[in-house]
């Protein structure tokens, strides 16, 4: 399926426990260069802890992570010298956005540029401005965080997430805290991001969108992969029980994207 | 004018306030060496104990929450007394200008840390793991997003506390601290008109304390506004509007 092309993640028996009580057990996950991966699951099944993993703002217990050929995490230690660097390479959309609150939009974008990676100020600028427009809130870029809808600080959060060019960017239920209008707002930015070829790993709730932007979904539950495979496996034809068990929730959720 | 409010009887003073101008120059120049000098150090001081009380190390926390209990429960009087008359015993001989700083410092620092420490809780967790996540250092982390939110919280008591500072440095005058109440004192004994030498000291701190935190509820509202406090953040909001306008 990708080829010989070098995973942007490679996950291998990732084990992650908090006080004693398995979070993540023995999870294995691989995403290719310009892939798509949904991560489905119930409330509490990992999700999130997951994603925090794989940029080390939570310290796994077991396994193995390789970011783009460098493996930064292994043997119960982390094994990568520059953590701040891994971080800069793998972009991060929180569900409550986290923009920081005493800067303006443009600021946001700019902070980790200049202060992370030592980009001189005008080009961090132009790259900031750049990224606005990309989504979609050039007209914003001198607003506060609490001056704008949740749509739009969610948007200014993901060209702050892209401002480093991340290889890869994770999502944590990006739509979660947003009405359906910014959900309609924020899902189209990613929508075009993946038609640019960006990869992501997208824990979501919105299972439709899964459905048609996602290369692979995967079902997390308990803390154990229980099913992945291509959106149609997963989605319309899941094997397991407790996937069947967890879609039949959703049913009753409308596609909201496609009325945008 | 004033001489013939003087011959009428109108001219409320006693006291020939023109012979002490400079005194009382020299006495208000004093207060605010103090009161700035004092101030200043608190602040580094209840920065660095506030750090240290929000530490995750007990062995960190334990002596800035002693320092903090133990000056916030002892007067301020007898701090400057200690400092300057206790610590000879000891054979350090502090001048009085030190002494009475010191005092100031330690004693704000304890109030300060405080409020410091309660800024620094107060900024979300989830702030300073967005900015891990961006890849930013602790320094970094600290200096762009943590203590920028947290000077916000903070301020409104800082300043409160900076005018109480400002007032108190009137306490020096027991150790003869040539501040402004202590050039009160002299003058009031000099000239034996009390009431009138008092009232018009209160005038002076008046006059130097409104407007001080007149302008600190100022800075206050463009902090809290968010509005740029360095040239540089000026120049950068500047160039971010020019571009964002032609984009
Ligand atoms: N820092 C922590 N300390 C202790 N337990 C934690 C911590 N973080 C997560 N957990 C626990 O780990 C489990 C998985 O949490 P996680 O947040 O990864 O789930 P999730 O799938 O993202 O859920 P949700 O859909 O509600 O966001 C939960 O039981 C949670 O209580
Ligand atoms: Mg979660």
């Amino acid at each position: 399926m990708t080829g010989g092309q070098t995973p942007v993640v490679t996950i291998e028996g990732l084990v992650k426990s908090f006080d004693g009580r398995t979070v993540i057990d023995n999870v294995d996950l691989t995403v290719a260069p310009g892939r798509i991966v949904s991560v489905i699951g119930q409330s509490g099944g990992g999700k999130s802890t997951l994603l925090r993993c794989v940029n080390l703002l939570e310290k796994p217990d077991r396994g193995r992570i390789v970011i783009a050929g460098e493996e930064v995490f292994a043997g119960g230690r982390v094994v990568c010298d520059d953590l701040a660097r891994l971080r800069q390479s793998v972009g991060m959309v929180f569900q409550r956005f986290h923009l920081f609150p005493h800067l303006t939009a443009v600021e946001n974008v700019m902070v980790a540029q200049r202060k992370a990676a030592g980009v001189p100020e005008k080009q961090a600028l132009e790259t900031a401005v750049r990224l606005l427009k990309r989504v979609h809130l050039a007209h914003r870029g001198l607003a506060f965080p609490d001056q704008m809808s949740g749509g739009e600080q969610q948007r200014v959060a993901i060209a702050r997430a892209l401002a480093l060019q991340p290889k890869v960017l994770l999502f944590d239920e990006p739509t979660s805290a947003l009405d359906p209008e910014s959900t309609r707002e924020v899902l189209r930015v990613m929508r075009e991001l993946a038609d640019d070829g960006m990869t992501m790993v997208i824990v979501t709730h919105e299972v439709p969108f899964a459905r048609r932007i996602s290369d692979r979904v995967v079902f997390l539950d308990g803390g154990r992969i229980i099913e992945q495979g291509t959106p149609a496996e997963v989605l319309d034809h899941p094997t397991h029980a407790r996937t069947r068990e967890f879609l039949t929730s959703f049913d009753e959720i409308t596609d909201q994207e496609t009325h945008s | 004018m004033i001489s013939w409010l003087q011959s009428h009887g109108y001219w409320p003073f006693h006291v020939a306030w023109s012979e002490w101008t400079s005194t009382l120059l020299d006495g208000l120049l004093k207060t605010i060496e103090y009161a700035a000098l004092g101030f200043v150090a608190a602040a580094l001081l209840g920065l660095v104990l506030a750090l240290m009380r929000t530490s995750r190390i007990a062995l960190v926390r334990l002596p800035a929450t002693v320092y903090t209990e133990l000056f916030k429960n002892i007067p301020l009087l007898v701090i400057i007394s200690v400092t300057y008359y206790g610590i000879v015993q000891f054979g350090i001989k502090l001048g009085v200008f030190e002494a009475g700083a010191l005092s100031l410092a330690i004693f704000y620092a304890a109030y300060l840390s405080e409020i410091f420490r309660s800024a620094l809780v107060g900024v979300h967790g989830a702030q300073r793991e967005a900015a891990q996540a961006l890849g930013l250092n602790r320094w970094s982390t600290f200096a762009h997003v943590v203590f920028p939110q947290a000077l916000r919280l903070a301020l409104p008591g800082t300043n409160t506390m900076l005018v109480d500072l400002l007032k108190s440095t009137s306490l020096l005058t027991v150790i003869a601290a040539g501040e402004l109440m202590a050039v009160g004192n002299s003058v009031a004994s000099q000239t034996f008109e009390q009431m009138e030498v008092f009232l018009v000291i209160g005038a002076i701190y008046f006059a130097l304390c409104y407007p001080l935190s007149q302008g600190l509820l100022w800075l206050e509202r463009r902090v809290r506004a968010g509005s740029p406090l360095s040239p540089a953040r000026s120049r950068r909001l500047r160039a971010a509007r020019e571009l964002l306008e032609t984009a």
